[in-house]
């Protein structure tokens, strides 16, 4: 709070809680000196090699690892078919999380052909419609990779692959699969990774290109009518999923004291989805990933207030300690280790905080 | 109940910090330097907050999902636990989590049609009825299928039929010269589980963005009545009516305000009938399941499968999402659009600025002056857009004038535009063209215009 009181002299930048206290909004809170704005003399920081960066080498390099890596998953879960042994199980369940770590790792933005094509519902609903998974394989359908693509997102996508490979309570042995499942499990996979193609491909120059919607951003976007628009684009995003894992994924099950809202919790990945969700936070502030280093918004941020992105940075550092300190799974830290899951909460909810009422705000003032 | 959502889903929850600077930064534009671009540019206070105190300065895709910047803590916390109601995707019971869905339904979660708190093409669907009047003056239920065609079915359930869309391209000159090619589709149904019967009514039904939507339930029932001129008194051929429609809550008559046809009364009606119709999920006020005797039966004792607190929720969070301020106030451009748009007649039904009353528990929306660019009553737009069904008091002619705010965010929030009951129009002009009718005067204004004038009306359109 001490640096938002120090910019008090700017009426958009008035202290939120002083603002909660006087309960006063609208033209009501605006002073008669409240005319500061930004120096019009200083030159205007460049976000355009921002979105660049942001667009081609973290969001299509992200998108292109999990296209990747569903085809290896796909190339498991067949060998498991062909040859159904421990070591072709593990494999199958170590190429799952390998996928999982792209795509969690993408939860930063999820803006775009991800929404607006149906595909994050299709790659990654929560919960599994067990009732119906159990009918459908009971059946007598032929199940196809079209067949399982028609169906509802609680019934293909990450989870139900997961809860095939895993089964409900984590233990499912190589002599446990029926051939019905390994029909669904192939078919559920092959439309995974379908799905994972649609999405790069949507972002790909030699696609759709909607990385050029966000690197034109302002300059003939149909998206995005200012470059500014395109950087709180990926603030808001960084804040939904700060919020989404403090809020929710961590959250619902501690607070209700309860496993079923634990999500991956079949496979006891949870802790490492959060981890790798707060890693597509430091990919898109830091507009590095993979070995590619680029500008981000961390470069924007450190030219407004280096102190505050620094202390960003930090934070970051510090919710990946607090959550790597939490014992995996998460089904069961929630019980026994509820001190460390609180650390871990608190310390996510530090990046939701700085992003909501530091960045945000610093970014909306440009 | 558990209230966890769709895993990846989970829309903004910005909280207040963020909203009240963005409100003070659109309240404050007059104070603000030159260097500042905060995006609305504009010095009509009152203007640029089409959502009054709710309103937001957002342009992102989240343009639609923002809580209302005056809702404080247990308020937002009542708004961000709606929020997760409206994720939640539900699934066939018995479940641990999110139990209720089907046996027949639409869609799963509020957010599959509603995607980003908008529109999405996924949401389609379609209504029916038969000839004459049913229950309290409301359509007549098709024995076996109800008032709504569910396409989908938990596993074990037939579909209640299949819907076919077919395509008529039709191509439009306008007075510059210019041609359009416009698209009518006509929706048919396929593989009933049962025989239809032939004197079918069918009308589609595209889901509509849910911001802004308890300022609209605040607006007074005088202003429509005032706004109404049902005989057209006026001589400007523009009648507008009111629809009144069967309140469940209070059993008697009110005044319709939302759906394509102004049927529903109230948010937590039309929530309900949502959960219902669209999702299969029954609550205290439906109890049934739609189609029940027929598919929708599921022959389980769980009914209402969603408590009051959900449905209460769900219903508070419609109430309290913000509007997204209008942006490009000061280009002259906009401004000469703006004028355009009062001349040519379109401002008769799309009242730009309305003054909402008191809407009790929701002090939020209570008391403020917004700009919706709506009437919220009933108009004839010709047999272009006709669906031949009535809804209480509309005909098969009329449909409510839809607001307009927000427009412009529409390609942001949800990709490509669907606009107009059946998703037909793909851009702004489009769906101007398809307004016959009351507005065939004010279409033709706009058919006839330079291509300068047209491009200023549509800029303008583009700014809300």
């Amino acid at each position: 709070m001490t640096k938002i009181e120090s910019l008090r002299h700017t009426c958009s930048r008035l202290p939120f809680l002083l603002l909660l206290a006087i309960g006063v909004l609208g033209i009501g809170a605006c002073s008669s000196d409240d005319g500061v704005g930004p120096d019009p003399e200083e030159e205007a920081f460049d976000l355009r090699p921002i979105l660049q960066n942001e667009a081609d080498n973290v969001i299509l390099a992200t998108y292109a690892d999990l296209d990747l890596a569903s085809e290896g998953l796909l190339d498991a879960v067949v060998a498991l078919r062909d040859a159904t042994t421990e070591a072709n199980l593990e494999a199958a369940r170590s190429a799952w999380r390998a996928t999982r770590v792209p795509w969690e790792s993408s939860e930063s933005f999820l803006f775009g052909p991800v929404d607006t094509q149906g595909l994050d519902p299709a790659l990654d609903s929560w919960p599994v419609n067990e009732v119906d998974l159990a009918a459908v394989l009971e059946g007598d359908q032929e199940l196809t990779q079209g067949f399982v693509a028609g169906l509802e997102g609680t019934l293909k996508g990450f989870h139900t692959i997961e809860f095939l490979l895993w089964g409900v309570d984590g233990s499912k042995a190589p002599g446990d699969f029926t051939d019905r499942e390994f029909e669904y499990l192939i078919a559920a996979t092959q439309a995974l990774e379908a799905d994972a193609t649609a999405l790069n491909t949507a972002w790909d120059p030699g696609g759709d290109n909607f990385a050029a919607e966000l690197s034109s951003a302002g300059d003939g976007s149909t998206i995005w009518q200012s470059e500014k628009a395109g950087v709180q684009e990926l603030v808001n995003g960084m804040i939904v999923i700060a919020d989404e894992v403090a809020n929710g994924k961590i959250n619902d099950p501690l607070a209700q004291q309860s496993v079923f809202p634990v999500e991956s919790r079949f496979s006891g990945n949870s802790l490492t989805d959060f981890r790798n969700n707060i890693e597509s936070i430091r990919n898109i502030y830091t507009g590095d990933y993979g070995g590619s280093e680029g500008m981000g918004v961390d470069e924007l941020i450190r030219d407004l207030d280096g102190d505050l992105g620094q202390r960003f940075v930090d934070q970051v550092d510090a919710a990946i300690s607090a959550i790597q300190a939490v014992p995996e799974p998460f089904r069961d830290a929630i019980f026994d280790h509820t001190a460390e899951a609180e650390a871990a909460q608190e310390a996510v909810r530090e990046i939701l905080q700085i992003l909501e009422e530091e960045i945000a705000p610093a970014v909306s003032e440009l | 109940m558990g209230r966890v959502s769709e895993a990846a889903s989970r829309p903004l929850a910005l909280t207040l910090a963020v909203a009240v600077v963005m409100t003070l930064l659109s309240s404050c534009a007059d104070a603000t330097g030159p260097g500042v671009d905060d995006g609305s540019a504009s010095g009509e206070g009152e203007r640029s907050r089409a959502g009054g105190a709710t309103t937001v300065v957002d342009a992102t895709s989240f343009a639609f999902s923002m809580p209302a910047p005056n809702l404080v803590g247990e308020r937002l916390d009542l708004h961000l636990d709606g929020d997760l109601a409206f994720e939640q995707t539900f699934v066939t019971p018995p479940a641990d989590l999110n139990p209720g869905l089907g046996p027949v339904f639409n869609q799963a979660s509020c957010i599959r049609c509603h995607t980003r708190d908008g529109r999405d093409l996924a949401g389609l669907l379609i209504r029916v009825s038969r000839p004459g009047t049913g229950p309290h003056g409301g359509p007549v239920p098709v024995e076996g299928f109800g008032l709504q065609i569910q396409d989908k079915a938990v596993i074990g359930v037939d579909v209640e039929a299949r819907v076919v869309v077919e395509e008529r391209d039709t191509t439009l000159t306008l007075g510059d010269g210019t041609t359009m090619t416009l698209t009518r589709p006509t929706f048919t149904l396929a593989a009933p589980f049962t025989a239809l019967p032939a004197d079918l009514y069918l009308s589609p039904r595209m889901p509509r963005p849910v911001f802004g939507l308890g300022l609209l339930e605040a607006v007074p029932e005088r202003t429509l009545l005032d706004l109404a001129d049902p005989d057209d008194r006026d001589g400007d051929g523009i009648s507008g009516r009111v629809n009144r429609v069967w309140d469940e809550v209070s059993q008697r008559l009110a005044v319709g305000r939302f759906g394509w046809k102004a049927n529903q009364p109230t948010l937590l009606q039309q929530t309900a009938a949502a959960y219902v119709g669209d999702m299969g999920v029954t609550t205290t006020v439906f109890a049934s399941e739609a189609s029940l005797g027929a598919l929708g039966d599921d022959g389980r004792d769980d009914d209402p499968e969603l408590d009051d607190e959900e449905l209460e929720a769900a219903t508070f969070y419609v109430q309290t999402l913000a509007v997204p301020a209008p942006r490009d106030l000061d280009s002259p451009q906009v401004r000469r659009g703006e004028e355009l748009f009062v001349e040519a007649g379109c401002a008769s039904c799309h009242v730009p600025r309305l003054e909402t009353g008191s809407l009790e528990g929701v002090p939020e929306v209570s008391n403020q002056t917004i700009y919706p660019y709506t009437d919220l009553l009933l108009h004839d737009m010709g047999p272009a857009l006709a669906d031949g069904r009535s809804d209480f008091e509309a005909n098969g002619q009329e449909w409510r004038t839809p607001p307009l705010w927000g427009l412009g965010l529409t390609r942001t929030v949800n990709g490509p535009f669907r606009l107009l009951h059946d998703g037909r129009a793909r851009g702004i002009l489009e769906a101007v063209l398809w307004h016959g009718g009351e507005a065939e005067a004010a279409r033709e204004a706009v058919r006839s215009m330079t291509t300068s004038e047209r491009e200023a009306l549509l800029s303008f359109l583009q700014s809300l």
